[in-house]
């Protein structure tokens, strides 16, 4: 019950997204990054999403859009080629930019690869407690980006969001990170930050609770009773809201 | 003197055993979650004992109940004469083989006192009754399609609910159409655009859904929709579940001025005892018949005595003036304390069924802050559910109640400067 072009919004700003936020938190990411001077690849999908990458000195941000300037253009003919990609299963070739080929072997796949490795750790990499909090933050940001991806295409995430009223859902882990989703005329965008302008919350207690959130081990709503999870304001943006979070299990697991 | 605050640490100890051995420790209605407990801190979580107007948690707070069990509490809790009643046909019989003659006689009194009524047929869940009248429909029309009205509520069946809540699939719901409450022309559409495919068009009689303020029909919108649905054949049914003998003791219909092809009660028959109700219109006594549809204590006899008993005691007291004249009371009181303390209270819905929200911010953080405030100090409202009367709250109580309402709005004030 998902779907490969709404599965294609969710690589492209759930999770090559992230790598803006795994190059802010991992030194290892920024240093693969290091003394480089801007350089950014174009991702554009037929039928999909379309986003540029821009890598200058240790940090990464994606803008939407495949840039007509971009040193590399990766263009893809389906979501399922993008997607493929993505999982490993197709190689993509760059329609511009074979120059800066060693970039991309040398700065990007390992990028990628750092990215994986925080995404789908081994049992053991989450016993390290800076490990696991860089893998959860990162798997936060993921997520709360997927929700919006999730609300805007996926059919079924897009009758959740029919009845998302219009506002700021603030959603975070105490002390460790926050993100807004923004809500208007039930399209959702996620800002990867506490907007301050909240018309409705949800919070984890802290980094340990959202981890076994994420990983399926708690229910939310034991968690609220158990006061693990507080909410507040207007509460049908966050039940809606979860509602799609059930189907980002979905679509990343 | 200030105003005892409530401590809730059995109920607290209580929930995490809960949580050991029942999913999410208290699910549904009752539970933290989807009874919008925040923070969940200010709510008691176990409940010890009841009487009248007021629950007692396992802590020993008191609790003003304006939430009545959701409903069931109709006469005040332990009434002498429903539980008398009850009582006496525990000591005879209660559920066997042979189903006793009361129910007979509590469908008789169910036909005589509901004005649409023809026949009457007992189970136990509001949601048993709806999905009942549903099949009935879709047996006698041989049609698929149910219209809705967007923010309902009609039970927990798959039906019911909706394509993104987990367990539901799309085929569960494919049947459903969606409309918007006092929608006439948009109900028109979707019966042109379906013509001869929809079985029922359900409804509440007022739209009392949560997080907004609940809407009463427009005028002829009833009249309107009885019409439509004569003309092409539909069973009109009303979710009476929740209204059920708080507008009008002859059914919501009747209160409303037009009568439906099948009615749903449940809550407040038996003040407590759980039965739940579908009356009908002749036309469709023969799909009820050919129905596969029972349950294992669906023929138990002290809820039939605990029935009869509270209806008769309700039509005794002529309960729905008494609610309207006390809810009106109550929340003109409250209003004022709100606008006291620079605050804007809007009280939405029937009277009986009052529903109150804050209008001071667009999110309702200022008016969840004050609902728990309220809890805190022994009234129990909900954050955004319609409330309840019951016959047994006394003006003592009702004074009580707008006390602490005017001390939760005078704790709260300094944060909403």
């Amino acid at each position: 019950m998902t779907d490969s072009k709404t599965l294609a919004y969710i690589n492209m700003y759930a999770v090559l997204g992230t790598l803006e936020n795994l190059c802010e938190l991992d030194e290892e990411a920024r240093g693969l990054l290091k003394n480089k001077k801007m350089i950014s690849i174009g991702l554009d999908v037929a039928g999909g999403p379309a986003a540029t990458l821009y890598f200058k000195n240790g940090y990464c941000r994606m803008e939407d859009g495949c840039s007509p300037d971009c040193t590399i253009k990766m263009g893809f003919s389906s979501c399922e080629k993008f997607n493929g990609m993505i999982d490993g299963t197709v190689t993509p070739i760059p329609s511009k930019g074979l120059l800066h080929l060693g970039f991309l072997l040398k700065s990007f796949m390992p990028l990628t690869d750092l990215l994986a490795k925080y995404m789908r750790p081994e049992p053991e990499a989450l016993e390290d407690e800076h490990f696991f909090e860089i893998s959860t933050k990162l798997m936060f940001y993921t997520i709360t980006v997927a929700i919006a991806q999730i609300a805007n295409h996926d059919a079924i995430g897009r009758f959740s969001a029919s009845h998302i009223v219009d506002g700021d859902i603030y959603m975070g882990i105490k002390g460790a990170c926050a993100a807004t989703v923004r809500a208007k005329n039930h399209h959702l965008v996620t800002i990867k930050k506490d907007c301050g302008n909240r018309r409705s919350m949800m919070e984890f207690c802290d980094i340990h609770l959202a981890r076994d959130l994420f990983d399926g081990k708690v229910n939310a709503v034991a968690c609220i009773g158990e006061g693990t999870i507080s909410m507040g304001g207007m509460i049908s943006m966050i039940d809606n809201v979860n509602r799609i979070l059930d189907r980002v299990a979905l679509y990343l697991a | 003197m200030a105003m005892k605050i409530n401590t809730y640490t059995k109920s607290r100890e209580w929930f995490d055993r809960a949580t050991k051995v029942i999913p999410s420790g208290v699910y549904g209605h009752l539970g933290p979650a989807e009874g919008n407990f925040m923070p969940v801190t200010s709510f008691p979580l176990m409940g010890d004992h009841a009487q009248g107007s007021y629950f007692w948690d396992v802590d020993g707070n008191r609790f003003v109940d304006y939430m009545c069990a959701y409903g069931p509490n109709v006469l005040g809790y332990n009434d002498p004469d429903v539980d008398a009643a009850a009582l006496e046909q525990m000591k005879k019989g209660n559920l066997m083989t042979s189903p006793s003659y009361k129910m007979v006689e509590l469908a008789e009194l169910m036909v005589d006192t509901i004005a649409s009524a023809d026949w009457a047929f007992f189970a136990k869940n509001g949601n048993d009754v709806t999905s009942g009248a549903v099949m009935a429909a879709r047996a006698a029309t041989h049609r698929k399609k149910i219209v809705f009205v967007n923010g309902f509520y009609h039970g927990v069946s798959p039906w019911t609910q909706k394509i993104d809540y987990p367990g539901i699939l799309p085929e569960d719901v494919a049947n459903n159409l969606y409309i918007d409450w006092n929608d006439f022309d948009q109900l028109e559409q979707v019966f042109a655009e379906n013509e001869g495919e929809i079985a029922a068009f359900i409804s509440t009689p007022y739209l009392h859904g949560n997080y907004f303020d609940n809407q009463l029909p427009a005028d002829g919108y009833w009249q309107k929709v009885r019409e439509l649905c004569t003309k092409n054949g539909t069973a009109l049914i009303v979710d009476d579940v929740r209204a059920g003998f708080r507008l009008d003791i002859a059914g919501s219909d009747h209160f409303y001025g037009f009568e439906a092809d099948m009615i749903c009660f449940c809550k407040a028959i038996a003040n407590g005892y759980n039965v739940s109700c579908l009356c009908g219109k002749d036309w469709l006594k023969s799909a009820v018949s050919s129905l596969s549809y029972t349950g294992s204590y669906w023929y138990s006899a002290v809820p039939f005595a605990a029935g009869i008993a509270c209806i008769n005691k309700l039509k005794a007291l002529d309960a729905p003036a008494l609610f309207k004249e006390k809810a009106t009371k109550l929340t003109e009181g409250l209003k004022q304390a709100a606008a006291d303390n620079g605050f804007h209270l809007v009280v939405s819905g029937e009277p009986a069924l009052f529903y109150l929200r804050l209008a001071d911010d667009d999110s309702l953080f200022i008016h969840q802050d004050w609902i728990q405030e309220c809890v805190r100090r022994g009234v129990f409202f909900a954050g955004h559910h319609n409330h309840f009367m019951n016959a047994s709250l006394s003006d003592e109580d009702i004074a009580f109640t707008l006390e602490v309402a005017d001390d939760a709005f005078k704790a709260i004030r300094p944060k909403y400067k």
